[in-house]
């Protein structure tokens, strides 16, 4: 009986531990368990002020950033803001959206460009604020920013209907010390 | 008495003699009243060119202000809206997002410099054209600006062709209209500053016209004034040169007939030519009446001088006027009977008291009397009469003793003169009468002293009444008591 008890006690910890137990704890060692939103700040999706879209599906936002959609509804070209390679958010974005690494991503629009199955690449801008100015002067732009960096010169969109102060909002940058 | 004319002694009463004597005033104080007129000119031409530059510094201020600045601020909105579309186009020379973010930005400050600068157009624009133009300005800045955004979104997208072609097709023509509104408002702040450079320019002349005149003027005026003070003050001191001549031989000539005789009489008396007592007698009784005359003489001079210096050295008592004219006659009766004149003495019943001290006012009416003898002809007839008068000039009641003779009468342009020291009448002199001129004078300072006045009405060949008026005691209390409780409030 002792036995048996202790083999469940183990098993349940193991639960915990590997994310299969919703509602075990969410952290061990410090560390946030792989596959589960992180600590990190929210990584809102911009788009601009004048542009009717409110909310995208993660699927969405994956073919509008992989370039397989050029135009929004209303007819507008999409233009795709992203920043530097090695910057947090670009990796974030990469890891959680595209689900592809940085050379992966580069070797997509290398190859869409050359057989013409995406039509242009992405803009890339050093920083936060030439990410909101971008998107703020072109009105199919689409990018991403920090919650931290938002203003009221471009719009949120939200994400399968969930926005970046919601608990269960998907999209997060990972801090720098998170591997 | 249609003729006849009055005159106070220092007053104008309106008629000719007045007004000379007014000017005779004028003359005493000339050169004062020239130099306040001369100051008020200048105080006047002052105020005038003070105003007048303030007026020119006002019009300069609003020329500045409005006009200048405005072609300044003018000035640099064409700058900024040109620079608005030079950043634009920048962003076309690089295909780094980076820089034509930057060039976007600054597209878009030099935009809002516009905007802000057409609004203060606006909020200043007076005239119905200046509101036009600059309605007209906002909106095709705002229309070019919608353009100006399509253009650099196509830019920043990457699409370059379309951004030119947009530029082409809708910018230029838009940026040119923004051009245009911007000139015809250079033009409007053109027009004014002409405008109120030659209201500025003419501000000046007009000026520069009015300071020449008024210091001209001021200068004339100031000339003229120096000259009639210069010319007053001559004629001044030759008429005193002349009167003090006139006065010197007149006593000369008084002193030298007593002397011939008492001279004359002395020598026959020394010369053993006069015998027996009654001659002797007779010669000693002319030179005492020949010396008496003398020692009147110099007693006058020596009283004329004193006046001048002893103005409050009167003693003013309640005197009775009778008391005082009995006095005066007591003094003139050996006079006036060794003359043969009959006196006609009226004096009204209840006179009040009078003001006055006994030996001055005694001294005035005494010369008075004098006067009446030496100058009443062929007549021997001398009237005094005292009464009580409501005086025209002075509030209040008044004594007057006025005496009267029908004598040679005084011409009406010299009754100005008679109260004068040492003024003799051509006339009285060709008729040798007697006199040093100071009599008068000397009355009239008197009754000037005691507070009242003396005046006289006189027409040529009937004669003439001189009236002193005096105060009575009871409106000298009377003054003395508004006196005293002005100077408590």
């Amino acid at each position: 009986m002792r036995r048996l008890a202790l083999l469940l006690l183990i098993l349940v910890d193991a639960g915990c531990v590997s994310g299969a137990w919703p509602y075990g704890f969410v952290e061990h060692d410090g560390l946030p368990p792989q596959g589960v939103p992180s600590a990190g700040e929210s990584l809102a999706i911009v788009v601009n002020r004048a542009n009717a879209v409110n909310n995208l599906s993660t699927a969405e936002l994956r073919r509008i950033f992989l370039g397989a959609r050029g135009h929004w509804p209303s007819g507008r070209r999409i233009t795709i803001v992203m920043m530097e390679p090695g910057q947090p958010e670009r990796a974030a974005v990469l890891r959680q959206i595209c689900q592809m690494s940085e050379n992966e991503f580069s070797n997509h629009f290398l190859h869409g460009l050359f057989t013409g199955e995406v039509l242009v690449s992405p803009k890339i801008l050093a920083t936060p604020l030439g990410v909101r100015k971008f998107v703020f002067n072109v009105p199919g732009a689409i990018g991403y920013l920090r919650i931290s960096d938002v203003d009221s010169s471009v719009k949120i969109v939200s994400i399968d209907e969930r926005f970046p102060n919601e608990k269960t909002y998907p999209l997060h940058v990972t801090p720098p010390s998170v591997k | 008495m249609n003729r006849q004319t009055k005159f106070v002694a220092g007053k104008a009463d309106g008629h000719r003699p007045g007004v000379v004597a007014g000017w005779g005033a004028l003359s005493r104080y000339s050169s004062a009243l020239w130099l306040f007129l001369v100051l008020c000119v200048v105080i006047v031409a002052g105020i005038v060119v003070i105003h007048d530059v303030r007026s020119t510094g006002v019009e300069a201020q609003k020329m500045y202000a409005g006009s200048v600045l405005g072609l300044r601020r003018i000035g640099d909105l064409q700058y900024a809206a040109q620079e608005t579309r030079r950043s634009t186009f920048y962003a076309l020379s690089t295909k780094d997002s980076n820089l034509q973010v930057k060039y976007a930005d600054q597209s878009r400050e030099a935009d809002h410099l516009v905007i802000e600068g057409v609004s203060a157009y606006l909020s200043e624009a007076k005239t119905p054209v200046e509101m036009e133009v600059g309605k007209r300005l906002q909106h095709d800045w705002s229309a070019y600006l919608s353009v100006r955004d399509e253009v650099l979104a196509s830019i920043l997208e990457g699409s370059t062709k379309e951004a030119v072609d947009l530029d082409l097709k809708d910018g230029v023509p838009l940026f040119d209209r923004v051009r245009e509104d911007l000139e015809t408002i250079e033009r409007l702040y053109d027009d004014q500053a002409f405008q109120r450079l030659a209201n500025v320019a003419a501000s000046s002349r007009r000026t520069m016209i009015r300071l020449v005149g008024v210091l001209g003027t001021t200068l004339i005026f100031a000339i003229v004034s120096v000259w009639a003070i210069q010319r007053s003050r001559m004629q001044s001191a030759i008429q005193l040169a002349k009167l003090q001549m006139e006065f010197v031989a007149s006593v000369s000539h008084e002193l030298r007939t007593p002397l011939t005789v008492i001279s004359s009489a002395a020598d026959n008396i020394a010369d053993g030519l006069v015998e027996g007592k009654e001659e002797i007698k007779n010669y000693g009784s002319a030179i005492r009446s020949q010396s008496q005359q003398m020692t009147e003489l110099v007693n006058e001079i020596l009283l004329f001088a004193a006046t001048k210096d002893r103005k409050n050295a009167y003693v003013l008592r309640p005197l009775k006027v009778p008391d005082l004219l009995d006095a005066v006659l007591v003094r003139t009766s050996e006079l006036v009977k060794r003359a043969g004149f009959t006196l006609d003495v009226q004096i009204d019943a209840e006179l009040p008291c009078i003001v006055g001290d006994m030996s001055a006012l005694s001294q005035c009416l005494q010369n008075l009397l004098i006067n009446a003898i030496k100058y009443s002809g062929s007549s021997r007839w001398i009237g005094v009469r005292a009464f009580v008068s409501d005086s025209e000039v002075h509030t209040g009641k008044r004594v007057c003793i006025a005496v009267q003779d029908r004598g040679i009468g005084i011409q009406r342009s010299e009754l100005p003169h008679i109260f004068e020291p040492f003024y003799r009448s051509a006339a009285v002199t060709a008729e040798q009468i007697h006199g040093t001129g100071l009599g008068l004078s000397l009355s009239k300072t008197l009754a000037e002293a005691m507070g009242g006045e003396l005046s006289v009405v006189s027409e040529l060949g009937v004669g003439s009444i001189f009236t002193l008026h005096v105060q009575i005691t009871e409106e000298l209390k009377l003054s003395i008591a508004s006196a005293a409780s002005g100077a408590n409030q």
